[in-house]
Order: C-alpha cells, then sequence, then structure tokens
C-alpha cells in the first residue's frame, strides 16, 4: 500500500524511485559512476595538512581505530566475507585496500617501520588527487560489520570506512545525495523535508485507511504530553510505506493502550545520516530533537521503529555514550513490545490473511549491531502461515547492499544492484519466498529496487506490515 | 667471525630481550591509555567477555566459520609453534629434565620423547609455513593485499624453521652446551656458544624477536585489546 497520491494531495513530497525499474541492462562490472567531486582549486593548499592531520591524530585514540591501523595481519578473510567484494572480486572493492586508504597514511607518519622504510612497508605519501577514490572507495562499503564477525582479530572494517567518511565530510567532499539528506534532516527533523502538517494529515489518512479496512476506529495519537510510549518510526514509515505504523498501532489498539502512547509531529524520522557521513557533530545534532522531544512529552518509553541504524545511534551510541546525560525514559525497540506480548499471547492472528512465502532478512544493525533476531521472527510467524530463512542468518546474515546510507545514492544504483546486491538477490531467490520482510527503511528501500531490477515477483517490506494484515481486532 | 659469534652469542641476547619486552610493554601501554570509543559490541555475544576473547584467542572460532581453509592451516601453525616454543624451556635448562626424571622418566625416554614431539613438530612447522607462503601467492584475494613485509615475515619465519629442523635432524645436539651458555648469559660471565648452525638459528630468531613489536606479529598481544572491544556487551 503506497499512497502516493494521497501523500501529494496533502503537499508532501513523496520521494519518487525513478531508477527503481527495469532500466538499464545488467553490467558485468558496472563502474561506480562519480558522485562528481572534483576537487575545488581554492582548497588544496590547506586541504593536505587538515587530512593528514586528522589521520595521524588517530595516534591519540580512539583505541579502536589505533588498533585497527596497527594490526591487520593482512589473511584476506574480511575479502571471502564482504558482500561488495563477493559480487565484484576487485581490488578496490577488498576491504583491506580500502582501509589502506588512510591505513597507509598513518604508517607513513606514525610507524617506526612505515618512517624507516615507507612504501616498502606499505606506507604512502597523501595525495590530494587520491581523494577522488577516497569517496568512490568509501561509498562502496555497506558497513555491514561482516568482516568483523569472521576477522580472527575482530578488526571492524566499517570503522575505518566512517573514519574516511568522516575526513571527506570535513573537507567538503561528501556525496551531494547524503549532503542533502543531512541538512534536510537537520533543517526539518525528518529526511522528507515534511511539515508537521503533512505528517498529522497523513496520519489523519491513516486513520481513515483503518477505518475503511476493519471498520474499527484505532487512534494514532499525536503530540501527546504525558503518554507512556513515544513511538519513534524510520524515515518513510508514515509517508511512504505506513503499514507498519499501522501495524503497531493495531497493537495498542488491541491491548487497550491507545491512549498511552503517542508519536510527534515535530519528530517523526529516526534517520540519522551522520552516522553514514561520518560526522560526529551532525549524529549528535540530528539525535538531539528527538531526546529532548521525548522529555518534553514526559514517556517514559522512546519506543524506536523497525529501523536499524536509528536503533543502533539510540540504543548503542547515545544511551551508552550518555551523550545528552542520564535519560528519564528507557529506549526499546518496536519488535521487542509487540514480541513480548505475543509470547504471551494478549495478540491474535488470521494466517491464513497472509498465506505467501515470507522470509525475514535481518538488517546489519537489528542483527550485528544491536542482536534484535529473535523478536521479528516472533512476530512474522505468528502472522504468516509460511514462514522461511535464509542462509547465514542473525548475526551472519548478508547485508542487503544498501547499507551505510547507499541505499539512498541513486547515482550508484548500477553498482547496488549489480555487485553489493548480488549475494542477497541470490539468497533471496534460493528461498522461493515472495515477501521479505525487513525492518529497516534503507534495507527495505534497496531490496525494493533490487527485486524490481531483477524482475522477480518478491514483494519488500516491513515486519508489522504483515502483523497488520493479520491481526484480530 | 669471532666478532659475529660474540655478537650474536652475547650482544644481541641483551639487547633484544630489553628490546622486546620494552616493545611490547610500550605497545601495550599506547592501546590501553588511549580513550575507550563507543561501545560497538558485535552480535550474537553472551555471556562472559574474558571467556569469549579466551576462546578466540586459544581456538579461533571466527576464522573458523570465516575461512575453512586458513583456520586448519593457521590454528595448527600457531598450536604447533606454542608446542615447539615450551619445548624450547629445554634448550636453556635442565630443570625439566630433572622434574621429568623426578617423575620417574629415564633420560634416554626424555630424549626419545623430545625427538617425536620436537621432529614431528618441527616437520610441520615448516610444511604449514610452505603451504601459508603458497597461499598468499596463489589466493587472488590475499596476493593483492600481500606486500613485502608480509613475505619477508613468512619467509623469516620458514627459515628458522628450516635451521631448527636442521639443528634437531643433522646430528646429536649437545643441549648442555646452550644451557651453559644460558647460565652464563644469567650469571653476565657470558661464553659464546660454538655451533655455528645453532648461531644461525640464534640470530634469526633474535631478528625476529626484534620485529615482533614493529611488525604485523604484533598481533599476537593485540588480538586481547581488538577482540575485547567488540565482544564486550
Amino acid at each position: 500500500m503506497t499512497n502516493k497520491s494521497a501523500m501529494a494531495s496533502v503537499g508532501v513530497a513523496v520521494e519518487d524511485k525513478p531508477a527503481a525499474g527495469p532500466t538499464a541492462p545488467p553490467q558485468k562490472t558496472p563502474a561506480l559512476s562519480s558522485p562528481s567531486n572534483k576537487i575545488p582549486e581554492s582548497m588544496t593548499d590547506n586541504l593536505a595538512e587538515e587530512v593528514i592531520g586528522a589521520i595521524t591524530a588517530i595516534e591519540g585514540g580512539p583505541r579502536v581505530l589505533k588498533l585497527y591501523m596497527e594490526m591487520c595481519a593482512r589473511c584476506g578473510t574480511c575479502a571471502t566475507q564482504c558482500p561488495v567484494y563477493f559480487g565484484s572480486p576487485e581490488k578496490k572493492f577488498n576491504p583491506v585496500l580500502r582501509s589502506d586508504l588512510i591505513r597507509s597514511i598513518y604508517k607513513r607518519h606514525k610507524t617506526t617501520s612505515g618512517k624507516i622504510f615507507g612504501s616498502l612497508v606499505g606506507a604512502k605519501d597523501f595525495r590530494t588527487a587520491d581523494l577522488e577514490k577516497w569517496v568512490q572507495d568509501s561509498y562502496s562499503c555497506t558497513g555491514c560489520r561482516r568482516c568483523a564477525t569472521f576477522c580472527p582479530f575482530g578488526i571492524d572494517n566499517s570503522v575505518i570506512t566512517r573514519k574516511i567518511r568522516g575526513i571527506l565530510d570535513k573537507v567538503g567532499l561528501t556525496p551531494e545525495t547524503m549532503k542533502r539528506v543531512v541538512k534536510t534532516s537537520l533543517r526539518t527533523r525528518n529526511t522528507d523535508g515534511a511539515s508537521p502538517e503533512a505528517f498529522k494529515a497523513a496520519i489523519a489518512f491513516l486513520e481513515e485507511e483503518m477505518v475503511d479496512e476493519h471498520g474499527v476506529d484505532v487512534k494514532i495519537p499525536i503530540d501527546v504530553v504525558g503518554a507512556d510510549y513515544f513511538y519513534v518510526p524510520p524515515s518513510g514509515d508514515v509517508l511512504v510505506n505506513p503499514e507498519a505504523t499501522m501495524g503497531l498501532a493495531k497493537v495498542f489498539h488491541v491491548l487497550g493502550m491507545s491512549d498511552k502512547w503517542t508519536m510527534s509531529s515535530a519528530c517523526f524520522d529516526g534517520a540519522n545520516y551522520g552516522l553514514f557521513t561520518g560526522n560526529d557533530a551532525d549524529m549528535k545534532a540530528d539525535n538531539k530533537p528527538y531526546v529532548e522531544e521525548a522529555k518534553r512529552l514526559r514517556s517514559k518509553v522512546m519506543l524506536m521503529g523497525e529501523c536499524g541504524h536509528a536503533y543502533r545511534v539510540m540504543k548503542m551510541m547515545m544511551e551508552p555514550g550518555k551523550w545528552w546525560g542520564d535519560l528519564p525514559f528507557k529506549i526499546i525497540n518496536c519488535m521487542q513490545w509487540t514480541a513480548e506480548h505475543i509470547v504471551n499471547e494478549r495478540l491474535q492472528f488470521d494466517k491464513s490473511k497472509n498465506p505467501e512465502p515470507v522470509v525475514y532478512h535481518d538488517p546489519c544493525n537489528f542483527g550485528r549491531s544491536c542482536g534484535i533476531t529473535e523478536e521479528p521472527r516472533i512476530i512474522l510467524q505468528a502472522s504468516c502461515a509460511d514462514f522461511r530463512e535464509m542462509y547465514p542468518n542473525r548475526g551472519e546474515n548478508w547485508c542487503c547492499g544498501g547499507g551505510a546510507g547507499l541505499s539512498a545514492m541513486d547515482d550508484i544504483l548500477e553498482f547496488r544492484m549489480n555487485v553489493s546486491g548480488k549475494k542477497k538477490l541470490e539468497q533471496i531467490r534460493d528461498t522461493g519466498a515472495t515477501y521479505v520482510a525487513a525492518a529497516c527503511s534503507n534495507c527495505k528501500r534497496h531490496l525494493g529496487q533490487l527485486m524490481d531490477y531483477h524482475k522477480t515477483n518478491v514483494a519488500v517490506g516491513g515486519v508489522h506490515d504483515m502483523l497488520s494484515r493479520a491481526i484480530l481486532l | 667471525m669471532n666478532t659475529v659469534k660474540f655478537i650474536v652469542g652475547v650482544i644481541l641476547p641483551y639487547v633484544v630481550v630489553p628490546a622486546f619486552v620494552a616493545g611490547m610493554s610500550y605497545r601495550f601501554w599506547t592501546w590501553f591509555k588511549s580513550p575507550q570509543p563507543a561501545k560497538m559490541t558485535l552480535f550474537p555475544a553472551g555471556g562472559s567477555t574474558f571467556r569469549e576473547v579466551l576462546a578466540e584467542t586459544l581456538l579461533f572460532p571466527s576464522l573458523f566459520r570465516g575461512d575453512r581453509v586458513l583456520w586448519f592451516l593457521a590454528w595448527f601453525f600457531h598450536a604447533t609453534l606454542a608446542l615447539v616454543f615450551l619445548g624450547h624451556i629445554r634448550v636453556f635448562t635442565g630443570a625439566i629434565d630433572r622434574m621429568l626424571e623426578a617423575a620417574g622418566m629415564s633420560p634416554k625416554g626424555i630424549d626419545l620423547m623430545s625427538s617425536l614431539a620436537g621432529g614431528a613438530a618441527g616437520i610441520l612447522l615448516l610444511a604449514i609455513g610452505l603451504l601459508l607462503l603458497l597461499r598468499r601467492i596463489a589466493l587472488p584475494r590475499v596476493r593483492e593485499i600481500t606486500g613485502i613485509p608480509d613475505v619477508l615475515a613468512t619467509l623469516l619465519v620458514v627459515v628458522i624453521i628450516v635451521t631448527g629442523d636442521l639443528l634437531r635432524f643433522s646430528a646429536p645436539f649437545d643441549l648442555e652446551q646452550t644451557r651453559v651458555w644460558a647460565a652464563s648469559l644469567l650469571s653476565f660471565s657470558p661464553v659464546i656458544p660454538k655451533n655455528e648452525m645453532f648461531l644461525l638459528h640464534l640470530a634469526l630468531s633474535q631478528v625476529l624477536i626484534l620485529f615482533i613489536p614493529f611488525s604485523k606479529i604484533l598481533h599476537f598481544g593485540g588480538i586481547f585489546f581488538t577482540q575485547t572491544l567488540i565482544k564486550r556487551r
């Protein structure tokens, strides 16, 4: 169910996916189309100094980067487990060589062997002209952390990728698409640039939909101060893929708790692209309004939606990192909330509403980075007649191919469809499923394009979407 | 020639051992003092961090799941290396022999056990070392990330293994000679070892030990730090 016409009528610019169709024929080794980041002449004077400064500063920490600069044994295990290298085993996609982009410069300036032996030991001088390659290479890593799962030392190349992107961001070389999303999100608190009015209109539309569908008045409360649960959906889950929001509303309705939760017309998109551009200041600035809004609403629980990286930023970074001190609320994910009520038998389903074979795709940020793997399965098994698994799964699942923000970049669509998404396409095809549930807006967008591009008959959606169709009111 | 022997057998040991201890301590210290990053737990992560890091260090389960062939080579290489390392204690002191004799073994029995276990380990190490080198050259994904230091480090280890094997298999080696030498170093009245193959083996080993804190072989200490980062809940 997409409500594009309805959204257009309330003045919401709904993101079109022009490139999602079967546009170009598959290429064997598609080149990354250039994100057109020519380095401005005026910049080159201080630029080298700034880049080298950022890299040599790693010597003082954080510990994780310092270790990764100093102790890769170059065994090549990461390459066998990387979705991008699997898709196309080219040198530029080898995780070790990508990390070497800055490791070689760190070696040159900060290690004894690098200072003495230089290029003989893989140390390199920085050249401004290399930055274009940095952009291409760092934006062809999906940040899925699969390498870290299998590396004998647990080296997480996504941390290095993020560092490279952070340096690029500092000198203004972040790809335009990403820049635009960050800017929009910081200005409007959502990545679509939608206004509170548009949000309210969309919610009213969803409530009408539910009356039409079930003949029952299921509420989606907005801006209720004092509601226990503050629901933060991922980007697009109200405007483009609204079924999950309806599903959660139905859960609250069945539990008789419609007056206990609320959404916010100021903060309705948990996406945080600062995580992807490597800019910590942006990441925190994007995060802060949500924490303040939860305080203003006097919520006891911040209920995060089906968005892997949004939940990760809140739960694994902001909360333990105490960005804003101690919090007066808990942070849980909506799938944990719903699954708990399914386990306690408070919700009932008509599985025949979802007869098709359904497979769950573990988003990297939920599976590997937050350890949420069983809850979505509990929900899908309760609401679908034919639930299937793809292998490997959970912590070892392959990335969809659109992680770390790549999903939003249609200028590298060819790369995403034919290289980074190749393994996932195989995995999904092997299950015979006709619906892929992914608890993540980035995965959903990328997988939707992947399924269309390769002309499969597979639909892509969320977890609460399936619940929404089968739950008994 | 005597000068070279003097440097290898007398000077270098006094340099290498403190340099190694200082180098490793320095590296550990710089890692330890650099600030803790944000939590970066990699799931599934359950139970005790200590136990998981220990398991990774002793059995390489991540590598086992990631690259079975490399696990086989790497685990047996490291496990054999650890055995050989323990076996080398006998080179420097007669204390082990005395303990084993006290436990009822005959000197002949000890020698036999040593030649069998040590001999097998020496051959196994050499075979795996060469296979690792072959892997570096043969597999594109490994070849393209291989630099001169990677090849040199493996070659150095292989040559050390070869000289060690030659010592074991060429002629009966007189352990008394090396024990006297080790004791003389400890009492700061050093004598120069005479066996030239031993001196070569010793020289190369010392080069390796000296380079550990400054090379990728550093991973034998770093693994505790990196694994803790992703296992810590």
